[in-house]
């Protein structure tokens, strides 16, 4: 594999660069600064409205849990229709009421698991919201650095980015980049 | 050289005699002759350290190896725990054992420093209460080379550092006549025209520097121009390096990003690798710190060992698209030098000493801000570019840098000795 390097970068001769040419040309092309920190979103306020309808309909389950569960015998009028109606109705709630009561306890319980989820969603939506509130806070806090970076990168000294052996300090601040509040402040 | 050297010390009459006379007193001189018949010259090298751990100091010793083609180097350090000689190589090496403290030299840079950005120089003076603060702790180490000097008695002595005041102040004591060259050093521009070394250049024939940027800083604040030379260094391409990528990476394209940092320091430099990688996240991206090398590939972070060998390094520029060395060695980024003779472009910070690569050789790009080192770039992850900026900066090292029989006769001739019998000793 001898000079297997100089047969891998082997090219046509190009022209001759003159490095301080180039680099005028380098630095005149990105004069221009064309970069800027993305902007956080604006927050999403959705979920309170899908709040408000779920609580709506928990209320409708909380007024209408209760089904009959006993035999009332005004409802079944006078006459032999009555007699007869009011008889069926003893024999039915007689054989069905404990099914009945089941039935609704059964109900009951299950409006209280809703309104226990229904609990629970709602601390897990204010979670969630305060996740966001930290996600956008954390974002604008990057935005911000990603700002004072770019200020730091156009207005670095040449001396200082020679690095002296041993020279950590910058005129404008540490030299690991960190920026003081004033700094952030002026790149807004 | 024999080893019976005689010890460090005032162990004979501080005579003067002629120079180039063969020097037959020295059991330790060469037995290399002149076509006339004269011995080698005798070089002495006053350094305040000798070893290859910084990069002055691997520049001193190929400074010293290039010397040792023509004449018998001597080199005078104050580092050391006692007096003590000994030999390296084909040195001579000559302890003092009074080394310079770090507090010390930290000292007089920082005074430098704080004098230049007050202005107080402006007449061309240092304030008279500065001097004595500049030269405390890193000139009376120097009191013993006076020694050494009377008994080497050289023909020429080199001294390696311009703020080295003291060494100055020694070789005057033991010769004020003998011819002297300076290699610079000089890392920190500022320091090579303070007012306070100006007598070190004063005495100096001739001025080494390694870049073309120092030797024009040399020239400019000092009389005399033509006395600053410019030797480059002695370097070559690990042709194995190009044979076979990097096992970590792999031939994988990628960017290697060089930062001489620890990877958890606070540093400027981290966070500029850390901003190139999010920068890039879909490119490949070698990092190299100082305790761990990572690898940024397809969204994963591999972490493995540091690299520590120069070949390793070598390696990994070699294959690698760009080397962006956020900090490069002082004197002549001798790492950038390394990537360019393997045609890999370098981005390297605008004003640092790796920036006269990049511009006069033509082999990368530089940058002034974290946002032009991103433009540099995504410029060079076109491979039109990279590849333009590669060739030219190939040939720019090669040339500059590429040969050590060039480096000799520079410094041979920089120094006046050109015409003497080059020896067979390879110098190192």
């Amino acid at each position: 594999m001898a000079r297997a390097k100089d047969q891998k970068d082997r090219r046509p001769n190009g022209p001759a660069i003159d490095p301080t040419e180039f680099l005028e040309q380098l630095k005149e092309g990105h004069q221009v600064l064309q970069w800027e920190p993305l902007p956080p979103p604006p927050p999403n306020r959705t979920i309170g409205v899908e709040q408000d309808r779920n609580r709506a309909s928990l209320e409708y389950l909380h007024h209408h849990w209760q089904l009959p569960h006993t035999y009332a015998p005004e409802d079944t009028g006078g006459g032999a229709k009555g007699k007869a109606v009011g008889l069926f109705g003893r024999l039915t709630f007689r054989v069905l009421g404990r099914y009945l009561r089941e039935e609704r306890d059964l109900l009951s319980h299950m409006v209280q698991v809703n309104e226990a989820l229904e609990r629970r969603c709602d601390q897990l939506t204010l979670l969630i919201q305060q996740l966001h509130t930290e996600v956008l806070n954390r974002q604008v806090a990057e935005a911000r650095n990603q700002a004072v970076l770019a200020v730091w990168l156009h207005s670095r000294l040449p001396a200082d980015a020679a690095g002296a052996p041993g020279t950590t300090s910058t005129p404008d601040g540490p030299a690991d980049g960190a920026v003081s509040p004033g700094d952030a402040a002026r790149t807004r | 050289m024999s080893p019976d050297r005689p010890a460090t010390g005032r162990a004979e009459p501080a005579a003067r005699r002629d120079r180039r006379t063969g020097g037959g007193d020295h059991p330790w001189r060469s037995t290399r002759l002149w076509p006339d018949g004269r011995g080698l010259p005798t070089v002495a090298l006053l350094a305040p350290t000798w070893g290859p751990a910084s990069e002055e100091g691997w520049m001193t010793r190929q400074v010293a190896g290039a010397l040792a083609t023509v004449a018998d180097v001597h080199v005078v350090t104050p580092q050391g725990l006692g007096a003590d000689d000994r030999i390296d190589s084909v040195f001579a090496v000559h302890e003092l054992g009074t080394p310079l403290t770090r507090t010390a030299e930290l000292r007089r840079d920082l005074l430098i420093e704080a004098v230049t950005a007050s202005g107080a120089t402006g007449g061309g003076r240092v304030p008279a209460a500065v001097g004595p603060l500049l030269d405390r702790g890193v000139v009376d180490p120097w009191a013993g080379a006076s020694d050494v000097l009377d008994r080497l008695r050289p023909d020429l002595v080199v001294v390696a550092g311009h703020q080295h005041v003291g060494a100055i102040d020694a070789v005057d004591r033991a010769d004020p006549d003998v011819p002297v060259a300076l290699l610079a050093l000089g890392t920190d521009l500022d320091s090579l025209d303070f007012p306070h070394f100006d007598r070190v250049f004063d005495r100096a024939g001739s001025v080494l520097a390694v870049t073309e940027t120092e030797r024009s800083a040399v020239a400019a604040a000092h009389p005399r121009p033509e006395r600053a030379h410019r030797i480059g260094a002695p370097m070559a391409a690990n042709d194995s390096a190009l044979s076979e990528p990097n096992p970590w990476v792999g031939s994988t394209d990628y960017a290697i990003i060089l930062t001489d940092a620890h990877s958890e320091a606070e540093e400027e430099v981290v966070e500029l690798a850390r901003l190139i990688r999010l920068s890039f996240p879909e490119q490949p991206i070698g990092i190299s710190y100082r305790d761990v090398f990572v690898v940024w590939h397809e969204g994963r972070w591999s972490a493995g060992w540091p690299v520590e060998r120069s070949s390793d390094l070598g390696r990994l520029m070699a294959w690698s698209r760009m080397t962006v060395d956020l900090r490069p060695g002082p004197l002549f980024a001798r790492r950038c030098v390394d990537s360019l003779l393997f045609g890999t472009p370098i981005i390297v910070p605008a004003g640092s000493r790796a920036q006269e690569h990049a511009q006069r050789g033509r082999g990368g790009l530089w940058y002034s801000s974290p946002g032009e080192l991103m433009w540099c770039i995504e410029a060079l992850f076109d491979p039109d570019t990279r590849g333009a900026l590669g060739k030219q900066g190939r040939a720019y090292a090669e040339e500059e840098y590429g040969s050590t029989d060039r480096f000799i006769e520079r410094v041979v001739g920089a120094v006046g000795l050109a015409g003497a019998p080059a020896g067979d000793r390879a110098a190192g």
